[in-house]
Order: structure tokens, then C-alpha cells, then sequence
């Protein structure tokens, strides 16, 4: 009887050995978080019969099409590049993007449905295309803005989707920057800009001249949205504005007097950032706003009953609506929340019938994958700075090690949802934290401003608070910090490694910027009008040399003592690689240990599925290596 | 007679060749060892200029290298403003920088005054500005746009050549790929080195367009062209071999020594890059180098010596080793020796004894009786003799075991006495015992030890003092017997080797019947019983043997 005690303790110690040891997520395999997806980019023909959507063949993505019978075919034969983007142009043809090696440019190519003949139609030559008024045909018309004749200007033309014929609709007079037209295809509202003021142009019609409604500094903005009415009043838009205000509103504006007519919507905190427009309708159905998460405001009880509905049928998971027939009554409907890039749904409004088509990433397992939670703190000069703190699975979020990610731009923000990029580094036991430093947008336009010729400054400043605060309340280890970013944010953490020593323990920056100069210098031809309003955002680079000089972390490298991963395309038109060479040689003559990517045939973003995966297989290691783990 | 084959042998001429082989190889190996260490600082006089050469080009390498480059930094943004900060660094950083020239570069497809153009490309400086240290303000500026169709020859030279090359450059460039050979926008000749800022791909597809094609009016592109004229005699002269070099000098690259004293070595090496029609001159004086080579020598003859000393060394204690050895072995043969000795004589008593009594024809009550005393006596004698060796061994190889039993000194003792006395009535036993009435002990061994002890004060003293007194006390928790005899006692020099086996000290009373086994046997038994003996002695006074057990009751 005796030895049997024993036996209970050994059994009971196990218990409570399991128990203490907090179980940890399960490691999720790298090209998991990483793969393209399944099928994505769902859309459903305007006769509400087809699906299509877009999914891998040889690893690179191609329409597929699926028929109210429920037969599948692949349309496309893309090997080198993934599809960019496609849509319908009518019940048997749609149109697609493929972006070409080593270019930012994308081309335009029509496919056809039923015999999957595929037309390389547009005229040859380096340009760019714009697809205008939210891809509507009207009249077997679709408009298009091409900056053929001019790489710095965009004119629009009329394609004939039918026979392929391009017939210039306006021409730019030099400094036209944005084209709208109105629910019949009319082009009747332009934005024109001289690089730092820009002017709202209106007519009543397309035989008339545009003249000027009024003028604004960049800094302030009115977007149009749609008009109000086609007959009643030809001068009434729908726009986003900030003007006389510092949160961006959904107003209603008359261009014949130039004057506000009456706010829609506005929130106390936030811009409003979008309004979702219906041609069929002609109103805005909704305004969307963004505090923590994207957030809708309804403005028409139609909308709302759909969202409801979707919404209680999908609980836990944010809803859009992504794709409609002509009709508006078969939807395609996306999910996703912070952690799933969800699902893609078909939608029938008339039975409220609810299909899932498919998940974009099945092999994702979503019990595995971290919550994404806001955070607040307030800056040293004592500004609140919203961010997002992502901790690993069942850790107790006390002490761990943090990768800091400051978003691109800086004139952007990191929204809450589900990012790969983050759940990857979640689930290799970081914490991830992401800052709405200022200049960040969505937060009005004095947050915005006060970003402006403040890199290295004042926004480096956010940065460092934001992990200062992290540190004083526990949870992050202040001797296992990294920083990592692209663009701008690669720039963030490159100037964190030069200017604050100490505070990271590496550092890493994809495609980032290395030098101001070199930023300015890149801005392409077709945004020379904007130079004007770059010098404002981001500095003169003759005049405010020595401020260029002061923060680039190119003129730095002897004050950087931590290791630093290096990513960068060879044809990133943004970045010279030289200045990169010179900057990766420089640190590995001082003995700095250094990682360096560098993909001869990829631009400012890794496009090729194994070069991404390269990359964040490199970033893994490099983190794991230098953050003592 | 195999017999002297056998005899122990010391070879002295054996060692004294090999002093003589050892001696000769250190003179060999210090000779060998200067002349090399004499070799390898001439051979490293010649080699280590490269890394002298390197140490004195680093800040060249660094400028060459790093600021330089920087200049594309600046992406054709420096103008006569900024290029002032970043010219000063230059100056202040590099000594051997001595002027720089800086051509503010404007590339288009217009007409201009002043400047190179190629196809349509035309590549003409804005302004031109040089920099000296302590220049006067006013003759910085060499020339301005403004003021067109004033810029010299002489001024624009360095211009131009960068101009062609970067024309030509342009006219080549495969503007598709990512731009690999940055050394098109270095010009290097003697002195001089220009660069100008490399242009972003998009630039020099632009560029190729402007040059080959008619198209309209072009904006203006900057870019930054810089000369730098170096002066190679400023550079800092560090001399990282102070031992080798005595002195180190920048000379041109024709320059010959015209010192004629043979004692003078010299060597030189080239600079490179723009620095090349220079050279880097080492001379020294073989005085110098060869005080470099006795400070190298040094060390190597130490060391010689020391293994020269460890062989002597090593050498001198095999040699005493083999003394020992060769003593150790005279004492066994003395043993041998000895031992048959002992044996000889009774056994050729028995012999004399059974002869007799087998030529006698008849034995009368009184022979029979003599010859049997004799034999017997004889055979006890034999007996003894070899179990005295059996038990040696035996105790040597710790093959027997003690049987403890209680004992009552009185008793034993006086036992032992009335044997003795017995056996020699002319010796004076002496016994007195100090409070100890019965211990515990192996007897038989015990009496071993007193035996031996008393045999040896008898045999040991001269007839006239035949006397003997034992004591037995305690001493803490020890029980000690005192054997104290007036016998001729032990010389001092010989007192340590007594209780070593077949030790014996000459004298005229051991001339027979002992083996020196004796004492070592009761050393051993002692030990053997984890007891201890010691002895005191003085030369004709007498001896005193102290033999010390455990009490044990």
C-alpha cells in the first residue's frame, strides 16, 4: 500500500509542472503565414451568375471562373507575375492587371469569359493606367486616365470595351491631378494642382469649360465622392472634407457657389474616412470612420438591414461588402478580424441567404494566432498616441521581447485586422507593437501636420516614447527590443539604430529609406507637380540640407553598433542600391554584423512568393539570433 | 668465468660522450638559430612594407572609400552652400587633401556658353568653386553661369574629362539593369581624383534620352562633379616596425638613395591610386637591424640553454639513480654471500657430525649424546635461519595475519628473560615495568621483535658489559618498551641505514652469523602491527631502541 504514495506525488508534481508551464501557442509553419492565398479577390458578374475569382496556378495568382452551375475554369496562363487586379466589363469579358518585371507600372489585358482568348490591346509603352469612376461601363465605355503623352500628366480616355478603341475624353491642360465623372460617365469634376495649392473644377456639362470652384493648400482637402441628384441640382458632390475643420467630414457641397451646404457626418476623434457611394441610389450609404477599427455610420436603412443581418450571421468577424451584380441584390461579402483573413461569402438578398465560397488562408489555424489590442500613451510634449499591441498567445505579457513596426508613409496608419506579417512574429513569441506616431493620418489634420519635417524628430520622438512607455509598464524585456519597418518605417527603425543607442538590440528595414535626399530625388516624374508639396512635408533638400544631413541614417553608419538586416529590391525606383551597397560596406567595415537582401529582380515590394519567404525566413533568424531568445 | 659479465658496470665514457654530443648540438643550434633569426629579420625588413604601406594609406582608403562616395549622398542636391560643410570635413579630416574644386553640374538639352556637348545632351557647371585651407573669400568662386563664356581651359579641365566619360558612359548604358560598376564616376590620375555623384537609373535614362533623342526643352538635372588634388608628401607617416625601419620618407617614384656607406639597406613600394607617382622609401643601418636581430636571438639561446640545462639535468639523475642501483645490488650479493655463509656452517657441521659418526665403528653413550646435541643444535640453527626469511617475506608481502591475545607483560617478559638467560648466562637482563599489567597483542610476533632486540644487545656489546635494561610504560595512548644496552653503540652516520635491509654496520662483531636482517625484520613487524621503532645511540656508551604499539586492552 505503501509505495503507491509516492506514485501520487510524482503524478501530482507532473500536474502541477504542466500547469505551471504556460502553455505556449503552437509554432505555425513559416509559408503559412506567407503563401498566397487559396482564392481571393472574389467577384460576381454583373448578371449575378458567375463567380470569379483569383487563385494560384504554377504559384503565381490567375482568374478562375465559376459558373451558377457550379463548373470551374481557369481563364488566365500568368507564370511570370501574379494578377494585380482584374474586374468585369460586361457579362462575358473581364479585364485584368499584371504587373511587368522590374516595373511599377501594370498593364491592362482583356480576357474572355466563355473562350478565355485573351487580348493585349492596350498601346505599347511605359505608362501608367487609372481606372476612373469606380470601374463602371457605361455605354460599353469605360473610362480611363493614362499618362501616355506625358509621363508627368494623366489625360482621360474613353475605351470601348467592345472594340478596344481608345478616344481621348479630356485632355490634361498641365496640371490636372484627379479626373471625376458623374453617374451617366460625364467627366464633370477635376482636381487641379500646382504642387502645393489645389483647385476643385467643375462644369455643368462636357461641352462646357471647367472653371474654379475654390482653392485650397494641400493641407486641406475636398474629395468628392459622388454627385447628389442627376437633374435637380447638377452642382451638389458628395465629399470627404477638411476644410474649416480639423477631422475630415462627409458633407454635402455645392461647386456652382463653392460653399458647404451641410455636414452628413463627422466624429469628434477621428477622420471620417470614407463614404461608401451607390450610383444607383445617388447617396452615400454609409460613412466609415476609424478609431480603434473601421466603423461604420449609416446613412440609409436599407444598408443597414444588410449589414445587421450579415452581422448576426457572422458574429466576431468584420464585414464588407466587396462585390454586387447590377442589380445590387447578390453580394460578395469578406470577412476577417485580427486574427483570420476570413472568408469570402455570396450573399442573396432576397432569400438573405448566406454560401461561404472560401477561406483565404484554410491552412491558417485561428486558435493559434493573437489578439491585436489599441493602446494608448502619451508622447513626452504630451500628445496621445494611439498604437496597437499584439502579445503572443497565452504568455502573461509581462517582460517579453518586442518588435517595434512603425508603418510606412509616414502619412498612413496601421489599421486594426489581420496583418501576417504581425501574427508571425506573435507566433514566435513577440510582441508586436505598432504606432500611429503623428503625421499619421486618420487622426485630423493638425495630427497630420505636425508630422511634417519632423523625421527623425519629433515623430522618431513618438516612436521612442511609445517603447519607453512599453518598458515602464512591464512588458517589454528593455534588453530585447527590435525595430522594423519598410519605407518610411524602415527609415524609423535605420534612425532608431543611429539615434538611439541602447534602446534597440537590432534592427532590421525592408526596402527602407536610407537617405532623404535620395527620397526626394525618387519622387517619379508623374509626381513633380507635388514637389512643391513634398518640400513641405518632408524638407527642401537645398535649402534644408543640413536637417537632410542631421537625419539620414546613410550619413550614420558610424554611430550604429547593433546588427541590422538589410532588404532591398535592385530595381526599387525609390532607393538607389548603390547608396545601399555603400551602406551595408560601411557597416560591415566597422564589424557590425550585417544581414543583406538583395533581389536583383524585384522593385520597392518582394512580389515573388519565394523571395517573400526568403525574406521572413532571414528576418526570423536574425531576430531570434540577436534577441537572445 | 661468465661471471664478470655479470658484474654491475659503470660506463664513464658512456656519459662523458654524451655531455660532449649535447654540448656540441647547443653550439650547433645557437649557431643555427642566429644565422636564421639573422635571415628572417633581413627577409622581413623587405616584407613588412606592405603593412607599413597600408597603415600610411588608410586615411587615403577612408577618403577614397567612404567620403567620397558620400558626395552621391547628396543626389546632385550640394550647391555653393552646402558643399562648404561638407568640403570643410574633408579639409579638417584629410591633410593630404590640399585643394578641391567643386563644379555645381547642370545637365539638359539647352544652348549653353560654357561646358561640353554631346548629341543633344549638353553637361555644363553652374559654378565653380574651389577650396583651399586659409583661402582668401574672394577667389573661391572661379566662375559663374552668369557670366557666360568666362570659364578657363585650365579651370574646366578636370570637368571635361568627367564629362566625356559620363557621355560615353551614357551612351552605353543598358538602362534595364541595375547599375553594377560604380567606378565610371571616379577619374583618377596622379594627384587628382574626380568624382561626380552617381545618378539615380531613372536619371540616366533620361539622360540617354536628352542625348540621343530630340525632345523638348528639358528641365535642368544638378549633379555634383568634385576634383580633389591630393599632395602624396602629407600624408602622416606612421611607422609600425620602428625596429626594422629606422627611417620612413615619401619620395617621388624616381627617387634613388645617394647615401654610398654599404651598411645602408633600403627598400621601397609604390603608393596606390592617385598616389602613384609616389613611393614609400625604408632605409636602415645594418647596426640597427642588428641589434633588432640579437633582441630576436635572445630568446631562442634562452631557451637553447635551458634544454641544455634540463638534459645535464636529466642526465645526472640517471646517473645517481644507477649509483643507487649499483649499491643496492653490492648489498644483495653481500646478502647471498652471507647467507650461504650461515648456511655453510651448520650445514658443515652436520657433515663433520655424520662423518664421524659414520667412521666411528663404535659410539660411546657420550658421543652419541655429543653428536645428537650437535645435530640438533645445527638442524635449530638451520631452522631458525629460514624461517626467519620465510616470515621476512611473508610480512614483506603482508601474507600473515596477527592473532591478537590478551598478554601479561610480566609474564612475557620475564619468559623471555629466563630464556635468554638460559642461553647466555653472562648477560644482565635488566626488566621494570611501570604500571601496565596486560595488553593486547600477536605474541608470537612480540617476541619476534624482543628476540631479535635482545640478541642483537647482546651480540652487540663486549664481553665485559653484557647488560641490558628493558622498560616497559605507557605513553598517552601507546604502550613503549625501552631497550637501553651498553653495548659499542651506532656511529651517527650509519644510525638511518640500521633498519634497512641487509645493512650491516662493519664491526669486529658481526664478522659471522648475521644476515642485517634483523632490525629491518622488526621494523617491518612493527609496522605491521602499527607500531613504531626508534633509536638513540652513542659510540661505545650504548644504544637505545624504543619500540612503540598501540595500547590496546
Amino acid at each position: 500500500m505503501f509505495n503507491i504514495k509516492p506514485i501520487y506525488g510524482i503524478i501530482l508534481l507532473m500536474a502541477f509542472v504542466g500547469c505551471r508551464r504556460p502553455e505556449r501557442a503552437k509554432r505555425v509553419p513559416l509559408e503559412v503565414f506567407f503563401r498566397n492565398p487559396v482564392k481571393t479577390s472574389f467577384l460576381i458578374s454583373p448578371d449575378g451568375k458567375c463567380i470569379s475569382y483569383l487563385q494560384p496556378y504554377n504559384n503565381r495568382l490567375n482568374i478562375y471562373v465559376q459558373d451558377s452551375a457550379g463548373k470551374t475554369c481557369r481563364l488566365t496562363n500568368e507564370t511570370d507575375r501574379n494578377i494585380a487586379s482584374y474586374f468585369w466589363v460586361d457579362n462575358d469579358k473581364l479585364f485584368y492587371m499584371k504587373d511587368r518585371a522590374g516595373k511599377e507600372n501594370v498593364r491592362l489585358y482583356a480576357v474572355d469569359k466563355n473562350t478565355a482568348s485573351l487580348m493585349d490591346f492596350m498601346p505599347q509603352g511605359d505608362y501608367k493606367i487609372k481606372i476612373l469612376n469606380n470601374y463602371r461601363v457605361i455605354d460599353n465605355q469605360l473610362l480611363i486616365a493614362l499618362n501616355i503623352r506625358d509621363s508627368s500628366l494623366f489625360d482621360v480616355y474613353r475605351l470601348d470595351i467592345k472594340t478596344y478603341k481608345l478616344k481621348q475624353a479630356a485632355k490634361n491642360p498641365g496640371n490636372i491631378t484627379e479626373w471625376y465623372a458623374d453617374e451617366k460617365g460625364k467627366i464633370r469634376l477635376a482636381e487641379a494642382s500646382d504642387g502645393v495649392n489645389e483647385t476643385l473644377l467643375f462644369r455643368l456639362d462636357e461641352t462646357k469649360k471647367f472653371s474654379p470652384v475654390l482653392t485650397n493648400n494641400f493641407k486641406t482637402s475636398i474629395a468628392p465622392i459622388g454627385f447628389c441628384f442627376s437633374d435637380k441640382d447638377r452642382a451638389c458632390i458628395y465629399a470627404l472634407s477638411n476644410q474649416n475643420r480639423d477631422k475630415t467630414a462627409l458633407v454635402q457641397f455645392n461647386c456652382k457657389t463653392g460653399k458647404e451646404e451641410r455636414t452628413l457626418f463627422s466624429h469628434k476623434d477621428v477622420d471620417v474616412s470614407e463614404g461608401s457611394y451607390s450610383s444607383k441610389l445617388m447617396k452615400v450609404t454609409y460613412a466609415v470612420y476609424e478609431n480603434f477599427k473601421k466603423q461604420r455610420h449609416y446613412l440609409d436603412d436599407s444598408v443597414k438591414a444588410i449589414f445587421q443581418d450579415l452581422e448576426a450571421k457572422l458574429p466576431g468577424s468584420e464585414v464588407r461588402i466587396v462585390s454586387r451584380d447590377s442589380t445590387d441584390r447578390k453580394l460578395i461579402v469578406r470577412t476577417f478580424n485580427d486574427k483570420t483573413p476570413g472568408a469570402y461569402y455570396k450573399y442573396t438578398l432576397n432569400d438573405k441567404n448566406l454560401v461561404k465560397l472560401s477561406d483565404v488562408n484554410p491552412s491558417l489555424p485561428e486558435s493559434e494566432m493573437s489578439e491585436m489590442k489599441p493602446v494608448q500613451f502619451t508622447s513626452r510634449d504630451g500628445l496621445i498616441i494611439n498604437g496597437y499591441l499584439t502579445l503572443p498567445k497565452s504568455s502573461d505579457g509581462k517582460n517579453l521581447p518586442v518588435v517595434v513596426i512603425p508603418h510606412g508613409g509616414p502619412a498612413s496608419r496601421t489599421s486594426w485586422g489581420y496583418n501576417s506579417e504581425v501574427q508571425f512574429l506573435a507566433n514566435r513569441g513577440y510582441a508586436v507593437f505598432q504606432i500611429n506616431y503623428r503625421g499619421s493620418t486618420g487622426y485630423g489634420k493638425n495630427f497630420w501636420k505636425s508630422g511634417f519635417k519632423s523625421w527623425g524628430t519629433t515623430i522618431q520622438n513618438d516612436i521612442t516614447d511609445g517603447v519607453k512607455w512599453l518598458i515602464s509598464q512591464d512588458i517589454a524585456n528593455p534588453k530585447r527590443i527590435a525595430v522594423y519597418g519598410s519605407g518610411f518605417g524602415g527609415y524609423a527603425a535605420l534612425s532608431g539604430l543611429c539615434f538611439q543607442p541602447g534602446l534597440y538590440s537590432c534592427g532590421a528595414s525592408y526596402s527602407g529609406i536610407t537617405n532623404m535626399f535620395t527620397y526626394i530625388k525618387g519622387i517619379p516624374p508623374y509626381y513633380k507637380p507635388y514637389l512643391q508639396m513634398f518640400y513641405e512635408m518632408v524638407g527642401n533638400p537645398e535649402k534644408d540640407a543640413d536637417y537632410f544631413r542631421t537625419y539620414s541614417p546613410v550619413f550614420h553608419t558610424d554611430k550604429i553598433n547593433v546588427p541590422v538586416l538589410l532588404a532591398q529590391g535592385a530595381k526599387d525606383p525609390r532607393a538607389n542600391v548603390n547608396e545601399t551597397n555603400q551602406f551595408v560596406k560601411e557597416l560591415k567595415k566597422k564589424g557590425v554584423p550585417i544581414t543583406y537582401i538583395l533581389k536583383e529582380n524585384e522593385g520597392h515590394i518582394f512580389n515573388n512568393q519565394e523571395n517573400r519567404e526568403e525574406f521572413y525566413r532571414k528576418l526570423e533568424k536574425f531576430l531570434s539570433d540577436n534577441m537572445n531568445k | 668465468m661468465k661471471a664478470d659479465q655479470q658484474v654491475y658496470r659503470k660506463n664513464f665514457v658512456l656519459v662523458v660522450a654524451f655531455l660532449v654530443l649535447i654540448s656540441l648540438s647547443l653550439i650547433a643550434a645557437l649557431l643555427l638559430g642566429f644565422n636564421l633569426t639573422k635571415k628572417y629579420v633581413e627577409n622581413e625588413f623587405y616584407s613588412a612594407k606592405i603593412n607599413v604601406q597600408e597603415e600610411i594609406v588608410k586615411p587615403y582608403e577612408d577618403f577614397f572609400q567612404n567620403k567620397i562616395p558620400e558626395i552621391s549622398f547628396y543626389q546632385g542636391y550640394l550647391d555653393s552652400v552646402s558643399v562648404v560643410k561638407y568640403v570643410d570635413t574633408v579639409l579638417k579630416r584629410f591633410d593630404f587633401v590640399t585643394k578641391v574644386v567643386f563644379y555645381d553640374t547642370e545637365i539638359s538639352n539647352h544652348q549653353i556658353s560654357d561646358g561640353l556637348k554631346m548629341g543633344n545632351m549638353a553637361v555644363s557647371p553652374r559654378s565653380v568653386l574651389q577650396f583651399k585651407r586659409n583661402i582668401k573669400p574672394d577667389s573661391v568662386v572661379l566662375y559663374k553661369s552668369s557670366l557666360p563664356n568666362t570659364l578657363s581651359i585650365k579651370n574646366s579641365d578636370e570637368f571635361n574629362k568627367m564629362a566625356i566619360r559620363f557621355a560615353s558612359f551614357i551612351e552605353a548604358v543598358d538602362t534595364a539593369k541595375a547599375l553594377s560598376n560604380d567606378d565610371i564616376f571616379y577619374n583618377i590620375s596622379p594627384s587628382k581624383i574626380t568624382y561626380m555623384n552617381i545618378p539615380r537609373r531613372e536619371e540616366l535614362k533620361i539622360f540617354k534620352d536628352l542625348m540621343k533623342k530630340s525632345v523638348p526643352v528639358s528641365p535642368l538635372y544638378q549633379e555634383d562633379i568634385l576634383t580633389f588634388y591630393l599632395e602624396p608628401q602629407l600624408l602622416k607617416i606612421k611607422n609600425t616596425h620602428p625596429e626594422l625601419y629606422q627611417k620612413i620618407s615619401i619620395k617621388p617614384l624616381v627617387y634613388e638613395s645617394i647615401d654610398t656607406n654599404p651598411n645602408l639597406i633600403a627598400t621601397d613600394i609604390a603608393l596606390p591610386g592617385a598616389l602613384a607617382d609616389y613611393k614609400l622609401y625604408f632605409s636602415s643601418y645594418r647596426d640597427y637591424l642588428n641589434k633588432e636581430i640579437a633582441r630576436r636571438f635572445l630568446p631562442i639561446a634562452i631557451a637553447l640553454i635551458l634544454i641544455y640545462g634540463v638534459l645535464v639535468t636529466v642526465a645526472y639523475l640517471i646517473f645517481r639513480n644507477l649509483n643507487i642501483n649499483s649499491k643496492m645490488f653490492k648489498l644483495q650479493y653481500d646478502f647471498i654471500n652471507n647467507l650461504t655463509h650461515e648456511f655453510k656452517t651448520p650445514v658443515s657441521v652436520i657433515k663433520i657430525a655424520g662423518n664421524n659418526i659414520r667412521s666411528s665403528h663404535e659410539l660411546t653413550n657420550v658421543e652419541r649424546k655429543h653428536y645428537g646435541k650437535i645435530l640438533d643444535e645445527e638442524a635449530d640453527k638451520l631452522n631458525d635461519l629460514m624461517n626467519k626469511l620465510l616470515s621476512f617475506t611473508q610480512i614483506e608481502n603482508r601474507s600473515i595475519k596477527l592473532k591478537y591475545e590478551e598478554i601479561s607483560l610480566e609474564v612475557f617478559i620475564q619468559n623471555v628473560i629466563d630464556t635468554y638467560q638460559l642461553k647466555h648466562p653472562d648477560f644482565d637482563i635488566d626488566c621494570a615495568i611501570d604500571d601496565v599489567g596486560y595488553f593486547k597483542s600477536d605474541p608470537v610476533l612480540l617476541a619476534s621483535v624482543f628476540s631479535n632486540l635482545i640478541d642483537n644487545a647482546y651480540k652487540y656489546s663486549p664481553a665485559d658489559r653484557k647488560q641490558l635494561d628493558i622498560r616497559v610504560r605507557k605513553a598517552k595512548r601507546n604502550i613503549e618498551f625501552v631497550f637501553t644496552d651498553s653495548g659499542i653503540g651506532i656511529p651517527a652516520s650509519e644510525i638511518n641505514n640500521i633498519f634497512r635491509k641487509f645493512y650491516r654496520v662493519q664491526s669486529q662483531y658481526n664478522q659471522q652469523g648475521s644476515v642485517g636482517l634483523g632490525l629491518a625484520f622488526c621494523k617491518e613487524l612493527l609496522n605491521f602491527m602499527n607500531g613504531d621503532i626508534f633509536v638513540t645511540s652513542v659510540v661505545n656508551k650504548g644504544s637505545v631502541f624504543t619500540v612503540t604499539l598501540p595500547f590496546e586492552v
